[in-house]
């Protein structure tokens, strides 16, 4: 082969080996600081903090889902706190009426809200740019209404009551009672979560999706067909929701419709932003920011709404690239040196 | 050159309205295999449409479309592509905010199936091949990281090519594909075009009638909407009827 | 069946009439806003709760109803114009304007929801009846201040029509939404039409809240449901069309007020979101076209 395609196949490589590792590399040091916190809380038998630090996470999942449709697709979903709230009604129910385990919920949650997912997608994806912003805020804004007032799913006051369980992992035994295990539970589960998506944002799929967001007109003249695309994508972004939501009631032992609420939703479109869309480990540290500054906030006002507002309008227009978008190049450019050196 | 194979691609009397205007109005014609047949006419006269038509991009409302034996009329682009046939664009239509080596990989995943849907492109060797082939025959080596939107106009419309190439296509289809282009490139891309033909059909859409005369086997030319001609170009471009529609125009504008 | 035309039906079409007018002024401001700008403002629904609190303090303040309801919108201009200037302008040019215009309405809408909190309480407030009394219409009573909203939400309604398709100050708007550099060759003040049309779709949600601030009271988020029927209606009647918001705004809503003789009004939102989702999958442009285009 001539020398200089040689060459070009190697820049190649080592393009996508320091694009690739740069976003591991944020995951690694997300799960190193979450280790870190885990360690001192457990040291100090903190209990609230380690709830707290597990329930960002949890909607760190939901904001993940968010960025695999706005980050990748294109498509600015307001709406996805129903997934959110689905996945935690159906767990919530499968672990108080049916069978207080871990696997038959995660099971029934993803099996139904790939259903569920699909149809809703069929519905959302047939609109465009904001009107696809539009109707799944209206989407999630009219089921969290029925469910607010449905008696049979607990109406305004959800459902309570849902036990604790016991699950066995190989080797070890989690019991979402206990705070420090639940943590790196949900910890491995999100952060899976986040390999998973990153790795099928890879694949020949995930690449059609950038192109998609790209240039969705071109898409067809390549030999693939967007709406399979975006439905695919909307029913992932559903999938990665709905488990996240299925882990809300073992933390806390009780739903209620407010998960359903546009606030869920914007606060995850809220972490994105700030965290860095279309990196997917962003979300994740954009749901530690959000959930760190409201809990330091609130020890001085109660109006945290008004700072949080301010800094989200403030960094869309300073900071669109968000935390990890703009500290990526940074490490890019020391991995690439470093990459040369060995 | 007569061939007795049948054509690889068979345009019969294909219509499509818009309303009252009626913009391309019962056109037949054929491709032959391995051939560049070009559709020339004056600006308006149903030459984009008539492309739009056969690659998906719109409906007809009358007429069939037969490619290698096959009725595809209708047929949306993804399965016409599937199906053998890429097209480019007259205006370019790339993905500008990615890179020219992965606009070329977008194209080129394609090849690799939907068995391999799963596999990291990254490790795609298939399409890694068909990529390295097309950037080194396009001259984009030293573009390849750069991205599409920052390109120089003719690197775009080279780009705009590769892009379309890159499935392996049987029947290619380009859309003016030297418009806006300096005549050093123009002149290399006629070059290019040709070496393309043989392997490949060619469908072409041009204005630079020289380049057409030149390159063509068969020539269609069309005017507001309808086949004014057709035949090898150096008939054409002594019919009288072409001469008065297109080539007079074509003088005087 | 004469009694059931007078006595059950004929009360919820002219509630419905009271609603739909309101609805519509809302739907106004969205599309015009939408029409010529391209922005979805995600904070509309929080400048009606703007509008109608400004309405209470003035009242509170001890000036009359009558004066609040001409000066709120006046109040409302500089803050629109000031929310273009400042905000949308800033991310107007880039290529995804239409998700960053519509995240930073929706940061000024958390913004000031919980400063409307923060000033105001969290606890509704019930302003006085600026009109007090009802009148017979069909034998049936109405209140005063219901009739009196339909009479000035249809003024306001042919006021702005007439504004958009009958003025030079309207030509220049639907100039600017038509083709932005076309206007601006044609010696149109682009930016500033912008920011004037931005003020004018706020002021319309502003005078919105001080006129139905005395019949739903006054909390901050009093604009999230509201706002969620406008832009339903902006959706069906077509992003960016005048006439679609006010076709569509009176159609829907003597929708919801006859279905709600029917079904449990908790079902009306699912119906009228449900009409919303047929629209966009037979006519995804919406009922009619966009503002400045036929």
């Amino acid at each position: 082969m001539a020398e200089h395609l040689l060459a070009l196949r190697a820049a190649v490589m080592r393009r996508e080996r320091v694009s690739h590792s740069t976003l591991h590399f944020f995951a690694y040091a997300f799960i190193a600081l979450c280790l870190v916190f885990a360690a001192i809380a457990m040291a100090t038998g903190d209990v609230f903090f380690f709830r707290l630090a597990t329930e960002a996470l949890i909607f760190g999942g939901l904001a993940l889902a968010v960025d695999i449709l706005l980050g990748y697709t294109g498509l600015l979903s307001l709406g996805q706190a129903l997934f959110f709230g689905y996945g935690a009604y159906v767990s919530g129910l499968v672990l108080k009426e049916i069978e207080p385990s871990f696997w038959t919920a995660m099971g029934i949650v993803l099996v139904t809200a790939t259903a569920f997912g699909a149809i809703a997608g069929i519905i959302a994806i047939r609109a465009r740019g904001v009107y696809f912003a539009l109707i799944t805020f209206g989407l999630a804004q009219v089921v969290s209404k029925i469910v607010f007032n449905t008696r049979e799913l607990g109406a305004s006051d959800g459902i309570i009551g849902i036990p604790v369980i016991k699950t066995d992992f190989l080797l070890f035994q989690v019991d979402t009672g206990h705070a420090p295990s639940f943590f790196l539970l949900v910890l491995s589960i999100i952060v899976g979560l986040y390999f998973l998506v990153a790795y099928v944002m890879g694949t020949p799929f995930g690449r059609t999706l950038v192109a998609i967001r790209a240039n969705e007109s071109r898409v067809p003249f390549l030999g693939f067909h967007p709406w399979r695309y975006k439905l695919a994508a909307f029913i992932l972004a559903a999938n990665v929701a709905a488990l996240s939501g299925a882990l809300y009631p073992m933390l806390r032992g009780f739903v209620s419709p407010e998960l359903m609420f546009f606030q869920v939703s914007g606060n995850a479109v809220i972490m994105v932003i700030i965290g860095g869309v279309g990196t997917l480990i962003g979300p994740l540290y954009g749901a530690a920011i959000l959930t760190g500054l409201k809990s330091v906030i609130g020890t001085f006002t109660e109006h945290h709404l008004i700072v949080i507002g301010m800094l989200f309008v403030l960094s869309v227009i300073f900071f669109p690239k968000g935390l990890v978008g703009h500290a990526r190049p940074r490490i890019e450019r020391i991995l690439a040196a470093r990459g040369r050196e060995s | 050159m007569i061939s007795t194979d049948p054509p690889i691609l068979s345009v019969r009397d294909l219509s499509v309205r818009f309303g009252a205007l009626v913009a391309v109005n019962a056109v037949s014609f054929d491709a032959m295999r391995g051939h560049i047949t070009s559709v020339i006419g004056p600006n308006g006269a149903g030459k984009s449409t008539l492309f739009n038509l056969i690659s998906g991009a719109i409906r007809p409302s009358s007429g069939r479309v037969v490619f290698e034996g096959q009725d595809v009329t209708g047929a949306p682009p993804y399965r016409m592509l599937a199906a053998g046939l890429s097209r480019s664009f007259q205006i370019t239509n790339l993905f500008f905010e990615l890179s020219v080596y992965e606009n070329l990989r977008l194209a080129a995943q394609f090849l690799e199936g939907a068995t391999r849907a799963l596999k990291p492109v990254s490790r795609s060797r298939l399409a890694q091949e068909r990529v390295e082939r097309l950037i080194e025959q396009f001259r984009l080596q030293h573009q390849a990281h750069e991205l599409a939107g920052y390109l120089s106009h003719g690197e775009q419309r080279r780009l705009e090519i590769a892009v379309a190439l890159a499935c392996r296509p049987r029947v290619l289809l380009l859309d003016e594909p030297t418009q806006g282009m300096s005549h050093a490139d123009t002149a290399e891309t006629e070059e290019m075009i040709k070496s393309l033909a043989g392997e490949l059909s060619i469908l072409l859409i041009e204005h630079d009638v020289d380049l057409v005369m030149n390159l063509s086997d068969h020539v269609v030319v069309m005017h507001q909407g309808a086949k004014l001609a057709e035949g090898p170009p150096a008939e054409v471009r002594a019919n009288p009827a072409v001469q008065a529609a297109y080539f007079g125009d074509a003088h005087h504008a | 069946m004469l009694d059931w035309l007078q006595f059950i039906l004929a009360p919820q079409v002219i509630n419905g009439l009271s609603i739909g007018v309101a609805v519509v002024l809302m739907a106004l401001g969205l599309t015009i806003i939408f029409g010529l700008l391209d922005v979805i403002n995600m904070a509309h629904g929080e400048f009606y709760a703007l509008g109608a609190y400004l309405g209470y303090a003035l009242i509170a303040s001890g000036v009359s109803f009558w004066f609040a309801l001409v000066f709120v919108p006046l109040l409302m201009v500089p803050i629109g114009y000031a929310t273009e200037r400042l905000l949308i302008r800033r991310v107007f040019h880039s290529k995804e304007r239409h998700i960053l215009t519509l995240l930073l309405t929706f940061g000024l809408a958390i913004l000031l929801e919980d400063g409307l909190k923060l000033a105001f309480g969290a606890n509704p407030l019930k302003p006085e009846q600026p009109i007090s009394g009802a009148s017979e219409i069909i034998g049936l009573y109405f209140p005063n201040y219901r009739l009196f909203l339909m009479a000035v939400g249809v003024l306001i309604i042919v006021a702005v029509w007439l504004t958009v398709y009958r003025t030079s100050l309207g030509a220049m708007v639907r100039a600017a939404a038509f083709d932005r550099h076309m206007a601006a060759s044609l010696g149109v003040r682009v930016s500033h039409v912008y920011a004037g049309t931005f003020a004018f779709g706020v002021a319309l949600a502003g005078i919105s809240g001080v006129l139905l601030a005395p019949i739903y009271s006054v909390f901050p988020t009093m604009g999230k449901d509201f706002v969620l029927i406008a832009f339903s209606v902006v959706i069906i009647g077509g992003m960016g069309s005048i006439k679609g918001a006010v076709l569509a705004g009176l159609i829907l809503t003597q929708i919801q007020a006859v279905s709600s003789l029917y079904i449990s009004p908790v079902w009306t939102d699912p119906l009228l979101f449900g009409i919303m989702v047929l629209v966009l999958m037979v006519r995804p442009q919406g009922l009619f076209g966009r503002l400045g285009h036929g």
